[in-house]
């Protein structure tokens, strides 16, 4: 499983707690919405929020250290019919998840899709309209 | 019998031009575009064979670090000026100008896009858009009103609209919009801003959208797109939009 570098676990722990508790509500352009990277780790928290869910995952960073990455992704209505539901993922559980990096360096990015533990995908969106 | 014949032709007329319904929940066909790694690549439906391919995109670019399409308005010097000041700002990452990022509406004529879905609402005398993006709406008078000036005083994000059946096509006048809106994108316009739109069923369950955007001030000649859209099935479960709330998440980082 590839994990993104992190050059300085404690930059990035730094970084998380000094992050001002706002920007809960970003547009695609707050994230390098065409680069993916893969994340594993177990999940914290499952906000099923509007205007976009969060995911809280904690990250072993290979180093001993551990990671709280913050994974946005799209409202409730858009994932419902994606096959997602209120509680479909629960704090505990293994999860992999593909992610668009934010911009801005901290360790936060936009959700491309979720895979559990089982191999259930969860995907960013129901499939296309035809 | 001659009277007979003339009802009979009043019947046939008033049958002939009975507008069509337009009333349902519709999801765009193509909202995005078409663009690598796009929003479903991960989804589980295309996974007869073997794993599903990496997504190598979470959502289409959208701070014009490749430039604007080839069929996006064309801007006057003034408005392109607007235009790539605020995508400096989007590549840099910011959301300053993106209105649905905090949560006011999309405003007329982006809110089309219903990216996240539409539901029409129709009678004789209104047709309701409601979009589940940011739950914004739009109506459209059909009694016959026009925009007082106190309307055209009073500018909007979805602006006041105002239709007339011709056959089976709406066409609809939209006026008294905000400035601070987008076109498209984050394609920006002046309070000069007009809409036309002529919206009908291309076929059964797939409503058609034509418009034309009109701005002597910020474009150098009138910017004509078409949506489409899907009407959504009874009992597969995507014939009801869900609640937005945008709201709900504000000042939230966790």
């Amino acid at each position: 499983m590839k994990v993104p570098p992190i050059v300085s676990c404690a930059v990035a722990a730094a970084a998380i707690l000094l992050a001002p508790l706002a920007q809960a509500h970003h547009s695609n352009s707050a994230f390098y919405v065409t680069k993916v990277i893969t994340i594993k780790g177990v999940v914290k928290e499952f906000k099923w929020t509007n205007p976009h869910v969060w995911v809280i995952v904690t990250v072993d960073d290979g180093k001993g250290n551990k990671v709280d990455w913050k994974a946005e992704g799209r409202p409730p209505g858009i994932l419902a019919r994606a096959g997602w539901t209120p509680k479909i993922l629960q704090p505990g559980e293994t999860v992999t998840i593909d992610l668009s990096p934010a911009k801005d360096d901290t360790a936060s990015g936009l959700i491309a899709r979720v895979t559990k533990e089982d191999g259930t995908i969860l995907a960013n969106a129901p499939p296309p309209t035809e | 019998m001659k009277a007979l014949l003339i009802a009979l032709s009043v019947t046939g007329a008033m049958y002939a031009q009975a507008p069509p319904d337009f009333s349902g929940v519709y999801y765009p066909v193509n909202p995005f575009g078409r663009f690598t790694g796009g929003p479903a690549a991960g989804a589980a439906t295309s996974t007869p064979k073997g794993p599903p391919p990496r997504p190598t995109a979470s959502a289409p670019l959208s701070d014009g670090s490749r430039g604007r399409a080839p069929d996006a308005p064309s801007l006057t010097p003034e408005y392109m000026a607007k235009w790539e000041m605020i995508s400096k700002t989007r590549i840099a990452g910011s959301s300053e100008y993106d209105l649905t990022a905090k949560c006011l509406p999309p405003g007329m004529p982006g809110m089309m896009s219903m990216a996240y879905g539409m539901e029409v609402m129709q009678n004789k005398d209104k047709i309701t858009f409601f979009s589940e993006l940011n739950d914004a709406l739009r109506r459209v008078y059909l009694d016959g009103r026009k925009p007082s000036q106190k309307v055209l005083d009073d500018p909007t994000y979805a602006g006041y609209s105002t239709g007339h059946w011709e056959g089976g096509t709406l066409l609809v006048d939209t006026v008294a919009l905000r400035d601070n809106t987008f076109i498209e994108g984050f394609t920006p316009h002046s309070d000069a801003m007009t809409v036309h739109e002529r919206i009908r069923l291309k076929e059964p369950g797939l409503l058609e959208d034509q418009i034309t955007v009109t701005d002597p001030k910020a474009l150098t000649k009138p910017w004509e797109t078409v949506k489409t859209y899907r009407k959504a099935k009874p009992g597969t479960g995507t014939d009801e939009l869900r609640e937005f709330a945008c709201a709900e998440g504000l000042g939230e980082a966790k």
